[in-house]
């Protein structure tokens, strides 16, 4: 197992947003304040930490001429638990992200991290691959809001400080509002993307300059 | 799995998932024992605030007659009276409370519970300058409310029309409610 491999493919290389292209529903939905994409994203990783661990747990236990309705089944257990304790004890958050939690249970990230790795490996080897995963998708999800919060809404850190209102930067009668609407969703997610394969190719020429220097 | 005789590999197939959801139904009743009054006892919290929010004093609920099929329930208090409104919003129901004074004016109204679009719709029941202006704006008007395209006067929520149109047909069921107890 090797946790910085991982990490990396989590984070760039293979992140669930800008290379995997998966949740893209609650990618450009919700990214509209800083609040709701470390929501979103601490809820998607823990759901994913969770699912990950069962169902590697449970790989030689379920068959696979059923296991994508079994997968469903447990990761639907976890969404659900989770949206009830978010209703619980942060209301606010539940509101703000509204539908949005019940939904992760289609999110691709989470049945692709099912199929495509815990049912094949270890129990750890899925939990830090859950966790990376998850940090993948809430970084990813993170810039995106920190974007099109600033152009859209002008501010930073909205729903979360300077008392839920976030911190003015641009005077309220110029921010872009079409940037906090799906089009803005779409442009702004391009462009993360474009920026995650530059920095991906920039590292690559980067290490393979170092290896001829050898 | 050759030797397998086909009812055994059917019943494998169904026994192992009934299992499986049988857990986890076991599992979200005992999530759900711990956090169901928890939420309850926030939802009571959330409608006594709204009461109070757009009727001074609070009030007590009360018979009513309703033709618009969106009132829920009316309270009754010396401000005069706050109906809860459900009407359907962009995403689904829109809660809403909508305070009204004996004569027919209203005299505000909260947002109680929404699923509208985060940032858009959602900014209906929003705690931000925004909403408020949205909210506020609703004070003191009569009669029949509508957004500024329908040839109101409520300015919309911008990009989201829908739920605007939303919130002002429960203001309105609300204001024809009230207009039918007298």
């Amino acid at each position: 197992m090797n946790f910085k491999k991982q990490f990396k493919e989590g984070l760039l290389t293979k992140n669930p947003v800008t290379v995997q292209l998966l949740g893209m529903c609650s990618t450009l939905a919700i990214t509209t304040s800083l609040f709701n994409g470390i929501g979103m994203g601490l809820a998607v990783t823990i759901i994913l930490i969770c699912s990950n661990v069962l169902i590697s747990a449970l790989r030689n236990f379920i068959p696979s001429q059923i296991r994508i309705a079994a997968y469903i089944t447990i990761i639907a257990g976890f969404v659900t638990v989770v949206d009830l304790f978010l209703q619980a004890y942060i209301p606010a958050l539940a509101e703000s992200l509204g539908v949005f939690i019940p939904l992760i249970v289609v999110n691709c990230i989470v049945l692709g991290r099912a199929e495509a790795f815990a049912s094949k490996n270890s129990v750890l080897a899925s939990a830090v691959d859950g966790l990376c995963q998850g940090i993948g998708y809430t970084v990813a999800l993170v810039i995106t809001c920190v974007i099109r919060e600033l152009l859209g809404s002008g501010t930073f850190g909205g729903g979360l400080l300077n008392g839920g209102e976030g911190i003015r930067i641009i005077p309220a009668q110029f921010p872009a509002m079409q940037m906090v609407m799906p089009v803005g969703g779409f442009l702004v997610l391009g462009f993360v993307i474009a920026a995650s394969q530059w920095l991906m190719k920039y590292l690559e020429m980067k290490s393979k300059k170092k290896e001829a220097a050898k | 799995m050759k030797t397998e005789s086909t009812v055994k590999y059917v019943l494998r197939l169904a026994l192992t998932l009934l299992l499986i959801t049988a857990v986890v139904a076991v599992a979200l009743a005992a999530v759900n024992s711990v956090t169901a009054p928890k939420i309850a006892l926030l939802n009571a919290q959330k409608t006594q605030e709204a009461i109070e929010a757009v009727l001074p004093g609070g009030g007590e609920e009360v018979a009513f007659t309703d033709d618009t099929g969106l009132v829920a329930t009316v309270y009754q208090g010396n401000a005069g009276y706050a109906v809860k409104v459900t009407p359907t919003g962009f995403n689904g129901t829109v809660e809403m409370m909508v305070g009204i004074d004996p004569s027919g004016n209203v005299l505000g109204i909260s947002v109680i519970s929404q699923s509208e679009t985060a940032g858009l719709g959602a900014v209906s029941a929003a705690s931000t300058s925004a909403g408020e202006a949205f909210r506020g704006q609703f004070a003191g008007m009569s009669g029949s409310v509508s957004v500024t395209k329908d040839g109101g006067a409520v300015d919309a929520i911008t990009g989201a029309t829908i739920t605007s149109r939303a919130v002002c047909a429960g203001v309105n069921a609300a204001l024809s409610c009230v207009a039918n107890m007298g």
